[in-house]
């Protein structure tokens, strides 16, 4: 059948369960630590180690399932492969050491790549072959046989847990559903007839055909015998034929028919003599009585567990489609321009005195606003969609350092826009790597420094007004200040004589383009990009990013992001005939400027609000537009100040004239490498006059 | 009046794949489960003429939920979709009470072929 069409289906789900191993995996390495710490069959470790073998098995067995529909057999063998290793450890109670765990998640990555070659049609891998026969290595060991026919093992062994229990609720021999409905055969009174079944030889699972054909022939009479003997029927080997003797007077020929319908038969051969015309009929034959009537809730209304939702529209239909994410970023830029439109039609009605024109307008713009929201809401994606991979990364981190890391994720189900997340997600790579590298310590040297040996890193997602809060916190080392301040120097980035720095200034002198203090470049994160490159790309996404860090207790690292890369609510601001947008997720306040008193500070020019000393600029002096009174530090000549606020930290900017706020449609443009330092990006007002959009974190 | 169907698989592609092959047949798919648990729920909300039950999935297997459903209603239909090498599996849901079953790689004409046998 024509697979390609379920292709981007199968990437999708498929990577859904990559990550769902990824995160078992975790679980499984996790319980069978805490097992070997406290000493084998510790019944909490024991039960999680069940649970994400099963959980590991499942996610496994799906893969394989839907590999080998689209014909993608590398990816079958390996999950193959993985799988039967999976079911001989969670039947048997072999220890998951380190040499164990370190195959599995090999295997996971291999899959994880098996699988993206597949969909973009590229050969295997080489390595497959070689993770497939590690896999198999690690069952070989315990049991040759294993391998061959691990059902046979689970079977004549005892399982544990959820499995044993399950097969003594069982009975022994398979009850059949339609027996208590009608009175036992007596065997001795009735002749026996034996049934012979031949399977087609190629066909699947030829055991099963077996159990249906001996289900179907107890619905006959009682069974006397069956050869080869019933539990064999679980066996991969199992051959091409079943014999069943049963104490029947039913005629062969409807034996036959029904034998027939079983799926995958090759001949029945029906021996024995009962009385064909003597014997009445049994009820029940082929299909029993109680098949023959019609479950009589079906359409009746308020039938058992209806519940009442038979009026109406079924619920239980599929309510979700998918859709292309290209669709959606079509939808997102059409909106983005039917709210310029929208500003400029508003700006035009104004001017008119038309009461209907305003009155439709005004409509007209609020529709509009919903149906921006709507297709934002479409967007939002909640974060654990990236964040989910991070657990084992960090893993992998810390142990190719040597070091213990507790790594911690809050906020999973927080929503951000999901070109937003896409961007994201490699800064935050790159901060916690840089907090596993550089910020944790080593064990010896924590326990020495009075800490606890295994590290915290905690990653969190917090929802803040219109903004999205990504957190990285560590309990590690904290930015070394005098190693900053000597690399600072050397670099030149402060004068030789400069020997105190604030607190904040430090931290402000490592977020420079091409600061690093690593002094060797590591495996993980020393590639000569440092937090610079981070605050670069939030930046660009019209975020801001901010470093609280104490020595010897740790440092956490905060991006502000917007909610949606596309559209922002802005306030506009003219100064020197230019408007600007100031992104209104950092605005504070506004206030007139007159009257405000001004003073210095060491230096810098502040005005004192309410009492708070508060830095500020004047944006004719930033935009280098001539004129006005004075330069920043004299007695202003703009009529307004805007309060900024960033990270915690606030600065006011004084403008000649506030003109409102306005939803504004970005376009980005990469603010730090482009030569503008200020901006983060610009937009078409209404009037089809541009505007640059202000990045406020490099004015603080 | 085409033949109810519910479908009951944890992967959103195998649920796809089965529903585009029994739609085509013409069959009018009345839901989706994907868990055991849901599966159970569903039938006795739906009542569906068949039910297509995978094997592995979260919240009770499809063997538990071939047990419960037929429990409830002794006369369910249900297929079972299974991948190779679960033979045991496949031979417990049948003595469990399922009426037949497909071997994953899913081909449409085996898969309509089960399902005419176990709506004869």
């Amino acid at each position: 059948m024509d697979t390609a069409r379920y292709a981007e289906l199968f990437l999708t789900e498929s990577r859904e369960h990559v990550s769902a191993i990824n995160h078992a995996l975790l679980e499984l390495e996790r319980a069978s630590d805490g097992g070997r710490n406290a000493g084998q069959g510790h019944p909490p470790a024991d039960e999680a180690r069940r649970s994400a073998i099963a959980a590991l098995f499942r996610a496994v067995h799906t893969i394989k399932g839907m590999s080998a529909t689209m014909g993608y057999t590398a990816v079958a063998t390996l999950s193959h492969e993985l799988e039967a290793l999976l079911d001989w450890l969670r039947r048997g109670d072999a220890m998951v050491n380190t040499a164990l765990m370190d195959t599995l998640f090999k295997a996971a990555d291999a899959l994880e790549s098996s699988i993206e070659r597949a969909v973009s049609g590229k050969a295997a891998d080489a390595r497959i072959e070689r993770i497939a026969a590690r896999l198999r290595d690690a069952v070989a060991p315990a049991t040759s046989s294993a391998r061959e026919a691990p059902r046979v093992l689970g079977v004549t062994r005892s399982r544990p847990g959820r499995q044993a229990g399950r097969r003594r609720k069982t009975p022994p021999r398979p009850r059949t559903r339609t027996r208590a409905s009608r009175p036992e055969p007596v065997a001795t009174a009735v002749p026996a007839t034996v049934i012979r079944v031949r399977f087609i030889a190629d066909a699947p699972l030829r055991g099963a055909r077996a159990a249906m054909a001996l289900q179907r022939a107890q619905t006959f009479g009682e069974v006397q015998a069956v050869e080869p003997p019933e539990h064999t029927f679980s066996e991969p080997a199992f051959g091409q034929e079943v014999t069943i003797r049963v104490a029947t007077a039913v005629p062969h020929a409807t034996i036959a028919r029904s034998i027939e319908s079983v799926g995958d038969v090759a001949g029945v051969e029906v021996e024995g003599a009962p009385p064909d015309s003597l014997t009445p009929l049994p009820a029940g034959i082929g299909s029993p009585p109680a098949r023959r009537s019609r479950p009589s809730g079906r359409h009746a209304v308020g039938g058992p567990g209806a519940g009442g939702s038979d009026v109406g529209e079924d619920p239980y239909r599929a309510r979700h489609v998918r859709i292309d994410l290209r669709r959606l970023d079509a939808l997102m830029n059409l909106i983005g321009e039917l709210v310029i439109a929208r500003g400029r039609l508003m700006a035009l009605t104004a001017a008119s005195e038309d009461q209907a024109l305003a009155e439709t307008v005004h409509h007209s713009a609020r529709l509009i606003g919903n149906l921006q929201d709507e297709i934002m809401t479409c967007r939002m994606v909640p974060v654990w969609q990236v964040f989910d991979r991070f657990p084992r990364l960090v893993r992998d981190a810390a142990r190719s350092l040597g070091k213990q890391v507790a790594f911690e994720v809050y906020g999973k189900e927080i929503e951000l826009d999901r070109s937003m997340l896409d961007e994201i997600g490699d800064p935050i790579v790159h901060l916690l790597r840089n907090a596993v590298d550089h910020g944790i310590e080593a064990p010896d040297v924590r326990v020495a420094a009075g800490k606890a040996a295994e590290g915290r890193l905690t990653l969190s997602a917090i929802r803040d007004r219109s903004a999205v809060l990504i957190r990285v916190e560590d309990d590690g080392r904290g930015i070394d200040r005098d190693r900053v301040l000597a690399r600072a120097r050397d670099t030149g980035l402060v004068d030789a004589a400069t020997s105190t720095l604030t607190d904040d200034e430090v931290v402000r002198l490592i977020a420079r383009p091409g600061f690093t203090t690593a002094d060797q470049v590591t495996n993980l994160s020393g590639r000569g990009v440092g937090i610079d490159a981070v605050q670069a790309k939030v930046r660009s996404l019209g975020g801001s990013v901010d470093i609280k860090s104490v020595p010897g207790q740790g440092t956490v690292v905060t991006a502000r992001l917007p909610l949606t890369l596309a559209i922002m609510r802005a306030l506009l601001a003219r100064t020197g005939g230019d408007t600007y947008a100031f992104p209104m997720a950092h605005v504070d306040e506004t206030v007139s400027a007159e009257g405000l008193a001004l003073a210095s500070v060491r230096g810098r020019p502040v005005m004192l609000l309410r009492g708070e000393a508060v830095p500020y600029v004047r944006l004719r002096e930033l935009v280098g537009v001539p004129g006005g009174a004075g330069p920043t530090g004299g007695p202003l000549a703009e009529q307004h100040v805007l309060v900024l606020e960033s990270g915690g930290r606030r600065t006011a900017v004084a403008v000649d004239e506030l003109t409102g706020q306005q939803d504004i449609v970005v376009k980005q443009f990469d603010a730090a490498r482009g030569g503008l330092p200020l901006f983060s990006g610009a937009t078409i007002l209404g009037d089809g006059a541009p505007a640059l959009i202000v990045d406020v974190s490099s004015l603080i | 009046m085409s033949h109810t169907v519910l479908i009951c698989d944890d992967a959103i592609f195998m649920r796809t794949m089965v529903g585009d092959i029994l739609q085509q047949a013409g069959f009018d798919i009345v839901g989706e489960a994907e868990t055991g648990l849901q599966a159970v729920e569903k039938y006795k909300q739906l009542r569906p003429d068949l039910v297509t039950m995978d094997i592995v999935m979260p919240d009770m297997g499809g063997i538990d939920a071939v047990r419960e459903i037929t429990r409830f209603d002794p006369q369910a239909k249900i297929l079972m979709c299974s991948a190779m090498g679960q033979q045991a599996l496949v031979v417990e849901a049948i003595q469990a009470g399922a009426r037949d079953f497909v071997v994953k790689p899913f081909q449409p004409s085996r898969v309509l072929e089960a399902v005419q046998r176990v709506l004869a």
